[in-house]
C-alpha cells in the first residue's frame, strides 16, 4: 500500500485544461444562442466550474470562474464576440455568474480537499496498525529491522533504507556519517538533507525508545515528498514504533540470557556433584588396589588376576566416562561439525554392535533390519556413538544375561532405530527427563556412569533432526527409539 | 643384530613407550625407543626397523609428513597410535602411508595381535605371486577371474569383483575410502564415497551370511573398511 500524500497537480494542466474546455464549449454552444436563454447557459458554465473544482482544486476553479464569466460575456451577450455590456440586465446576469461560480467552485475544492485529507489519514492510521501489528509479533532486532525497512520501501517510497545498531554508528556507510547519526539522536527528530544528485534527500530518523536510542533509520526520498508536514509525522510515528519494537526485544534477549545462564549456573553445579562422585569412586578403587598389589607381593596368583581384572575395569570405566565427558562438553559448545553423507544405517549398527562385543558378550543379542530401508544421510561417527550409548545403556540396566533386541524399520518420514532390553523399564510419566543431562532413573544408584550418554544420544539424534524416544516395553523393559528422518537420497550413475 | 625383528617405537608420552617396550620384548621383539620425531627418524636409518610404531601427536613434527618422509625409503608397515578426537588425521595417515592404526587407549593383546598381522604380511606383499586368495567358505582365482564359494561360482559384477579383489588382497588391513576408490574406479572417482558404499553392500549381500554383522567387510566408521579373512 502506498500513501498518496498531498497530491500535487501539475500546474499547467490544471489551469489549461479548464480553460480549453470554456472555450471549446462556449464555441460549440454559440450557435444555439438566439434560441436559448441565458440563464440556461450560466448553468453551463457553473456546471464546468464545479467539474473543475472537484477535478483540480481551488486555484483552477477560481481561474476557470473567471474564464467562465469572461466567455459568457463574450460569446453570449449581446453585442456578439465583444466584451462590451449594453443591457445593464446582462451586466448583472454576469456578475451573479461570475460569484455564483466563484462561491460553488471554493465550496467544491474545499470539499474534495476534506475527502483527501480523510481518506490520507485514514490510509495512514491503516499502515501504522499494519506496522505495529507487524512489530508485535517479531522476536529479535533483526526480524524488527527486516519489517521496518519493508515498511519504508512499500509504504514511505523510501530509496536504499537501512537500520543502524548503536555498534553500528561508527561505521555509517556513504553520504551517512556518524555526525548526522549523533545530530538526529540529540535533536530527536527526523533530520533530512540534501543528498546533492537529482532532488533526493537522504533522511535520518533517530528510533527514541524510553532507555534511549535504539537506533537510527536511513534512507532516501524524494525532496518534494520530504518537505510535506504529513510524510515528516508519520515517519516520526513510525520511528518511535520501531524503537519501541527494538527496545522490547533488546529487554528480551536479555531476558533470555539470563535465564540460560541461571540454566548453566545449576547444570555446572550438577555436573560438579555427580563428577566428584563418578570420578572418585571408579579412582579410589584404582589406587587401591594397585597398592594393594605392591605391598602384597605374596597374594596367591588368583587373587592378583582379579585384582589386576578389577583394575582394568576401573580405567575402562573411567575412560568411558571421560569420552562421554568429551563428547558432550564438543556437543554442548556447538563445536561439532556434522560429517553427513548418505549411507545405509545397517552399516552403523554392525559398527557399533562390534564395538559393544565386550559388554554384551553375555547377552544374547538379536538384530532384525526390515529389507529396503531407504540410505540415510548422517554423520556415521556420532549415530555410532548414539547406538553404542544406547546399547552400553541396554546393558547397564538390565539384568546380567537378559537378551537385548535390536530392531530397524521405516516409521513414516522416519527410519526408527530400537534397542530394547528386558530390564525393570522407566518410571512413569519420566520418559522425557532421562535424556536431560545427568538425570537418571533412579537417583544416587550404584550402577556406575554420570547420566551423560542417553543426553549425549539424544543432543546427537537432535542434530541430525531425529527424534529419541523411551518407552516402556510390553512385558516388561525398555525401549530406546532413535528416529532419523529419511530424505532422497541423490542419483546415483554407475559405470559397471 | 640376530634375528629378533626390529619395531622401532615413537611415542613422546614416557609411560606409555615403556609399557608398549616391555609389552613387546616379552614377546621378543627388539624395540628402539624415540620420544621426538627428528630423534625417531634418526634411529630409522640408524636401525633399519622391520615396523613402525608411530604417534600422530608428536611434539615436534607432524605424524603425516612423518610418514611420508618414511615411505620415500621404507617400505616397512607402519602402525599409528591417535586419539580419538583425530579421524580426518587418522585418514590422512592412513592415505599417507601408513598401514593400520590403534586407538587410544588400547589394550596390550590388541597391539599385539596388530603387530603381529602387521609383520606376517610384510614379506610377501605382492598378491601376484600366489594367483588363489582364500577366505573363510570361498576362494578368488586371479587367472580366471572367478569367485568361488565351496566350488559354486558367486555371479559378481566386473566393479564387485575388483572391489572384492582389492580388499581380500590386503587382509586385516584397514583400506581408507580414498585409496578403495583409486584402485577399483581410478583416481577421477577418489571422492565418490556413495560408489563405494553402494558396491560394498552388494557385495556384503553376495558374501556375508549376516550382512548387517559382516564377518568379512568390516566397516572402520569415518576412516574406510577393513577385510577379515
Amino acid at each position: 500500500m502506498t500513501i498518496a500524500l498531498q497530491r500535487i497537480p501539475n500546474f499547467w494542466p490544471a489551469y489549461a485544461i479548464p480553460f480549453i474546455g470554456v472555450a471549446i464549449g462556449s464555441i460549440v454552444v454559440s450557435p444555439l444562442r438566439e434560441v436559448q436563454y441565458l440563464s440556461d447557459v450560466t448553468l453551463l458554465y457553473v456546471l464546468a466550474v464545479v467539474l473543475t473544482g472537484v477535478k483540480f482544486g481551488r486555484g483552477p476553479a477560481i481561474s476557470c470562474a473567471i474564464t467562465s464569466s469572461l466567455a459568457f460575456a463574450y460569446v453570449f451577450v449581446p453585442p456578439y464576440f465583444s466584451l462590451a455590456i449594453t443591457k445593464w440586465q446582462n451586466l448583472l446576469s454576469a456578475g451573479i455568474m461570475l460569484l455564483v461560480a466563484l462561491l460553488v467552485g471554493h465550496l467544491t475544492a474545499s470539499l474534495r480537499s476534506h475527502a483527501k485529507t480523510l481518506e490520507e489519514r485514514a490510509n495512514r492510521s491503516l499502515a501504522l496498525y499494519e506496522l505495529a501489528r507487524n512489530l508485535a509479533g517479531k522476536q529479535t532486532s533483526a526480524e524488527v529491522k527486516t519489517s521496518a525497512i519493508r515498511f519504508l520501501c512499500d509504504t514511505l517510497q523510501a530509496a536504499s533504507p537501512e537500520l543502524y545498531f548503536p555498534a553500528d554508528f561508527d561505521t555509517p556507510t556513504s553520504p551517512l556519517t556518524t555526525n548526522l547519526i549523533h545530530a538526529s539522536i540529540e535533536y530527536r527528530h527526523l533530520i533530512s538533507t540534501p543528498d546533492g544528485t537529482d532532488d533526493q534527500s537522504l533522511v535520518i530518523l533517530p528510533l527514541i525508545a524510553s532507555t534511549g536510542a535504539q537506533g537510527v533509520l536511513a534512507f532516501k526520498v524524494s525532496t518534494r515528498v520530504i518537505e510535506s508536514s504529513h510524510y515528516r509525522e508519520l515517519a516520526e510515528t513510525v520511528a518511535s514504533l520501531v524503537g519501541v519494537a527494538l527496545e522490547r526485544t533488546h529487554f528480551a534477549e536479555i531476558a533470555r540470557q539470563s535465564e540460560l545462564k541461571s540454566a548453566d549456573q545449576n547444570l555446572r553445579f550438577t555436573i560438579l556433584s555427580s563428577l566428584s562422585h563418578d570420578i572418585r569412586t571408579p579412582l579410589t578403587s584404582l589406587i587401591g588396589t594397585v597398592d594393594t598389589l605392591m605391598l602384597a607381593r605374596k597374594l596367591p596368583p588368583e587373587k592378583q588376576d582379579s585384582l589386576l581384572n578389577g583394575l582394568r575395569a576401573q580405567a575402562q570405566s573411567i575412560h568411558r566416562l571421560v569420552s562421554n565427558l568429551l563428547e558432550m562438553a564438543k556437543l554442548q559448545s556447538g563445536g561439532i561439525k556434522l560429517n553427513k553423507e548418505w549411507q545405509p544405517i545397517e552399516e552403523v549398527i554392525g559398527t557399533a554392535l562390534r564395538q559393544a562385543n565386550d559388554i554384551t558378550q553375555e547377552r544374547t543379542v538379536t538384530v532384525d533390519i526390515a529389507d529396503d530401508l531407504p540410505p540415510l544421510q548422517f554423520d556415521a561417527v556420532l549415530v555410532e556413538r548414539v547406538l553404542w550409548n544406547l546399547i552400553e545403556n541396554a546393558c547397564k540396566y538390565s539384568p546380567e544375561r537378559s537378551p537385548i533386541e535390536i530392531t530397524a524399520s521405516q516409521n513414516g518420514k522416519f527410519v526408527d532405530v530400537a534397542v530394547c532390553d528386558r530390564g525393570p523399564g522407566l518410571p512413569h510419566g519420566k520418559e522425557e527427563e532421562i535424556f536431560r543431562l545427568f538425570q537418571r532413573g533412579v537417583l544416587e544408584s550404584s550402577v556406575p556412569g554420570a547420566g551423560l550418554g542417553l543426553a549425549i544420544a539424544h543432543n546427537i539424534t537432535e542434530a541430525h533432526q531425529g527424534k529419541l524416544l523411551a518407552m516402556n516395553r510390553e512385558g516388561g523393559g525398555s525401549c530406546f527409539h532413535m528416529q532419523l528422518p529419511a530424505g532422497t537420497p541423490p542419483p546415483l550413475n554407475f559405470r559397471d | 643384530m640376530g634375528d629378533a625383528e626390529r619395531i622401532l617405537v615413537i611415542e613422546d608420552d614416557h609411560h606409555i613407550r615403556e609399557f608398549i617396550a616391555s609389552a613387546l620384548e616379552s614377546e621378543e621383539y627388539r624395540v628402539i625407543n624415540a620420544g621426538t620425531a627428528a630423534r625417531g627418524a634418526s634411529e630409522a636409518v640408524k636401525h633399519i626397523p622391520n615396523l613402525l610404531l608411530l604417534d600422530l601427536g608428536l611434539p615436534d613434527q607432524d605424524g603425516v609428513e612423518f610418514i611420508r618422509d618414511f615411505r620415500g625409503w621404507s617400505t616397512a608397515p607402519i602402525l599409528i597410535i591417535s586419539a580419538r578426537t583425530q579421524e580426518s588425521e587418522k585418514v590422512a595417515a592412513l592415505d599417507a602411508g601408513a598401514d593400520d592404526y590403534l586407538t587410544k587407549p588400547f589394550g596390550v593383546s590388541e597391539l599385539l595381535a596388530r603387530v603381529r598381522a602387521l609383520l606376517r604380511r610384510a614379506p610377501a606383499q605382492r598378491t601376484e605371486d600366489t594367483p588363489l586368495i582364500r577366505f573363510g567358505d570361498y576362494s578368488i582365482d586371479c587367472v580366471t577371474r572367478t569367485v568361488m564359494r565351496h566350488d559354486v561360482p558367486l555371479r559378481l559384477s566386473q566393479i564387485e569383483y575388483r572391489l572384492l579383489l582389492v580388499m581380500a588382497a590386503n587382509p586385516g588391513r584397514v583400506m581408507t575410502r580414498r585409496q578403495l576408490l583409486i584402485q577399483v574406479w581410478g583416481s577421477q572417482a577418489a571422492e565418490n564415497d556413495e560408489y563405494l558404499r553402494v558396491y560394498v553392500g552388494h557385495l556384503r549381500q553376495k558374501i556375508e551370511a549376516t550382512p548387517a554383522q559382516p564377518r568379512h567387510i568390516l566397516t572402520e566408521v569415518g576412516v574406510g573398511y577393513r577385510f577379515q579373512p
